[in-house]
């Protein structure tokens, strides 16, 4: 499986927000940390759901959180 | 290591065993023989499978007493993903593997012979299923 396209400011995020830890994001997003891990590390695109849910958390618009890199 | 990877693991690791009873298939039917009397087979195959289900159930318990919170989460997006992408190479083999052990038949192959040829393509589908997961959680999918 290669890395995906779609690149993401939840590390930033997560720091922002009195460094979070992954694990409380999985907890409020409803996934497991290892998920959260690799959607950041940009090796799993989350499901759209998932995706909109991690902004709300961070209070975000979708843009604001991912990327998509055409060609990339 | 979340809890579903280290069961994974286990099972994994736990199927193997049943290993120790298809080597000892594979040399009776080599050797031409019976090895240790007329029950050997059977009484190796209930005593590997007791010890798997055990391994397996004891393990388990421990995991889940260790990690309480982590064996309660309910499967998630990825690893249903990971799920689905395991079951489909190893639904190959099951298939391939049973229309083959159908073509015994025509070998001259006897019921017991049979029986053990789809039990063999289970089990290698199975530790597939198991494999192809643990190379996905690996890879981090």
């Amino acid at each position: 499986m290669t890395d995906t396209r779609v690149t993401n400011a939840i590390r930033r995020l997560r720091f922002e927000h009195g460094e979070m830890t992954q694990q409380a994001l999985a907890e409020r997003i409803g996934v497991t940390r290892q998920t959260v891990n690799a959607i950041e590390q940009g090796k799993y695109s989350p499901s759209l759901e998932v995706a909109f849910r991690i902004a709300a958390v961070f209070g975000q618009p979708l843009e604001a959180v991912f990327q998509y890199q055409p060609g990339a | 290591m979340s809890f579903r990877e280290k069961s994974d693991w286990l099972s994994f690791i736990s199927l193997c065993l049943l290993g120790i009873y298809f080597f000892e298939i594979g040399r009776g039917v080599l050797g031409g023989n019976q090895p240790g009397g007329p029950y050997y087979y059977f009484t190796l195959f209930w005593v590997l499978v007791v010890a798997l289900v055990v391994i397996q159930v004891v393990t388990h318990i421990v995991l889940a007493v260790r990690a309480p919170q982590d064996a309660k989460t309910p499967l998630d997006e990825r690893e249903r993903l990971i799920r689905l992408r395991a079951t489909q190479p190893a639904y190959f083999v099951l298939l391939v593997g049973a229309f083959s052990t159908i073509g015994t038949m025509h070998m001259g192959f006897n019921t017991w012979q049979f029986a053990h040829c789809i039990l063999f393509v289970i089990w290698i589908a199975e530790l597939l299923r198991y494999g192809m997961r643990l190379f996905y959680y690996r890879r981090a999918v």
